[in-house]
């Protein structure tokens, strides 16, 4: 049933051979199942929208390789690129910013850290379609806060759906900071009061607690999420397409509309698209864990 | 230095609190408290509309609450299908977690006590889905799936199972880390079966890392819009697809903030349920002899 345990440790010291490959045998059939269900998706993902976007998987005719489905969409893919690629920038750093203030605070203990605690944990679970839903509630023309302070809609700026992508961001923002606060207050917990504490001890004062002490045993945490978070506002598809405008499009909704629509030549468009945003994405990811390797609590 | 029986020689943290090192000032504690409301406002305020939608009938733009009160919403929830989409939403979270718990927990106990060859690689490709956006994935793999005559349900269920492995993994690795083996091998020493030992030792003494598992696999299916929508292609309609259905509309407001609401009471239940389990399980019998130190071998 089980790979390691049980006497087997103390019989496989006596005859390390046959029992080391065995031991091995047993790890791999434990992983596996995991494993190539993980890997068919990301391997055959990846795989198979490269191989269509260029060419060599055809709903009709011939397989042929070309780039065409590349340069088709030139113009709209650089947009939706900088675009994409802005609104995770935006989001990104706004989550990580109020994440680590809400984490500070929670680690603070206190009623007041109890409350934020308490709050940013209950906004995790909510689906990210729900909390565009109630973004769009709250800050559209016609939304709860216009109401509140009487604004005219002719008057109140277009969050929804406007030039800036601001409703969009925001929705982002909101989840992904109480993500943050999750992620880097779990981490401060268990490390931080015995070096604060030694610090004060020493003389440091707050500001150069928080300064020497507190931020760089966040910084891992933080460095971390900020890579899952802008992995996903780059290929997230819901919130952009709700909170949003038609046109320009971000990657994953440009590649949605190619996706479904009727045209033959629009799969491998849409794939094309696919493959740029991967591109991207594993790209953040290897700066990520470069900034990463390069923190002093690396191990 | 003699120190008189019964006389604390560290501080009494009573006294210390009010007059130590780390005491707040009044001003740092006007500065956080107005953080920390700051934030509860800004993690709780976007759930306030969809709460008022959810119980308005007409809510007429510039008055600052609805203008009829009613369940309107809720009577065009109902009809639209809004429970059968709730129930298929609860299975398919079901199911997710039903799947990718025990394979993260058979990879993570591989990965924690076993020998698994590669194991850097495997751990990598585990994570990978984390770094790879849903849509990609879909785009990828849409035609193979088709081609192998794999039922729209099932290839929705083996992507998010693929999606929720990186969180079962790592929630496992983690309870793994913290979880001592030498209980397991103690009870076999004393006679007790493999299955024994799984159901009466080893199972128990992972309970609460394996309740998170599940639960964060749960709101992977709960809250998946994009993969449901693409590769179910409109054969099953889950909750997050009839909210974006009427979120995309005008003038379905109070649906919307029904379904949304719909949308956000399980998962919430779940957060609060496990939290009580946790709490329940560390303070009960279960965790009472806390695991020995012991170096693995020597019970």
């Amino acid at each position: 049933m089980l790979p390691i345990p049980g006497p087997g440790a103390a019989i496989a010291r006596a005859r390390p051979r046959a029992s080391a490959a065995r031991d091995r045998w047993m790890a791999l059939a434990f992983v596996a199942p995991a494993l190539l269900i993980a890997g068919f998706v990301v391997v055959g993902g990846i795989g198979m929208s490269v191989i269509q976007s260029v060419g060599l998987l055809p709903l009709v005719g011939e397989a042929e390789f070309s780039l065409d489905a590349y340069v088709a969409n030139g113009d709209e893919l650089l947009t939706g690129l900088a675009l994409s690629l802005g609104i995770a920038t935006a989001s990104t750093v706004l989550s990580c910013v109020i994440g680590l203030a809400a984490a500070i605070i929670i680690t603070q203990g206190r009623t007041t850290g109890r409350v934020v605690a308490a709050l940013s944990a209950l906004t995790i679970p909510i689906p990210h379609l729900v909390g565009a839903a109630s973004i769009g509630l709250l800050i559209a023309d016609s939304g709860l806060i216009p109401r509140l302070f009487g604004i005219p809609s002719a008057v109140w700026p277009d969050l929804v759906g406007g030039p800036w992508w601001v409703a969009v961001v925001l929705e982002y923002t909101w989840k992904e900071s109480a993500f943050v606060a999750l992620v880097v207050a779990g981490v401060l917990a268990t490390r931080v009061a015995r070096y604060d504490e030694t610090a004060a001890l020493l003389g440091a004062s707050r500001a150069r607690r928080l300064r020497h002490v507190v931020i760089p045993l966040a910084t891992p945490a933080v460095i971390v999420s900020a890579i899952i978070i802008f992995v996903y506002t780059l290929g997230s598809y819901e919130v952009a397409w709700l909170l949003g405008r038609p046109y320009p499009e971000p990657l994953p909704v440009l590649a949605f509309r190619l996706f479904t629509s009727i045209t033959l030549t629009s799969r491998p468009e849409a794939a094309a698209v696919a493959v740029v945003t991967t591109l991207v994405s594993l790209l953040v990811v290897a700066i990520g864990m470069a900034m990463l390797r390069r923190t002093p609590l690396w191990k | 230095m003699m120190i008189p029986y019964g006389q604390r020689i560290t501080p009494d943290p009573r006294t210390t609190r009010s007059r130590g090192l780390m005491r707040p000032r009044p001003v740092g504690r006007i500065v956080r408290i107005g953080v920390a409301a700051l934030l509860a406002l800004w993690f709780a305020l976007p759930v306030v509309p969809l709460l008022i939608w959810s119980v308005a009938n007409r809510w007429s733009f510039p008055s600052p609450l609805p203008t009829e009160w009613g369940f309107d919403g809720l009577a065009q929830a109902l009809a639209q299908g809004g429970v059968p989409a709730f129930g298929r939403s609860i299975l398919l979270g079901l199911a997710v977690a039903a799947i990718a718990t025990p394979l993260g927990a058979l990879a993570a106990r591989a990965l924690t006590f076993g020998r698994v060859p590669a194991p850097r690689l495997v751990s990598g490709i585990l994570l990978a889905p984390l770094a790879l956006p849903a849509f990609v994935a879909v785009m990828g793999l849409t035609i193979v799936l088709l081609r192998a005559r794999v039922p729209a349900t099932i290839a929705v269920l083996l992507l998010l199972v693929a999606a929720a492995l990186p969180y079962t993994v790592y929630t496992m690795r983690v309870a793994y880390a913290a979880h001592d083996i030498a209980f397991e091998e103690e009870a076999r020493t004393l006679g007790a079966s493999r299955a024994h030992v799984l159901a009466r030792v080893h199972l128990p003494l992972v309970a609460p890392g394996l309740a998170r598992a599940a639960f964060l696999a749960f709101l992977v299916g709960w809250s998946d819009y994009v993969v449901t929508v693409l590769v179910g292609g409109g054969t099953l309609v889950t909750l997050p697809l009839l909210v974006g259905a009427f979120a995309a509309g005008v003038g379905n407001d109070a649906v919307v903030a029904v379904l949304s609401v719909s949308a956000i009471i399980p998962p919430l239940l779940l957060l609060l349920a496990l939290g009580r389990f946790g709490r329940r399980y560390a303070g009960g019998r279960l965790a009472a002899p806390t695991p020995s130190r012991s170096p693995k071998g020597s019970p």
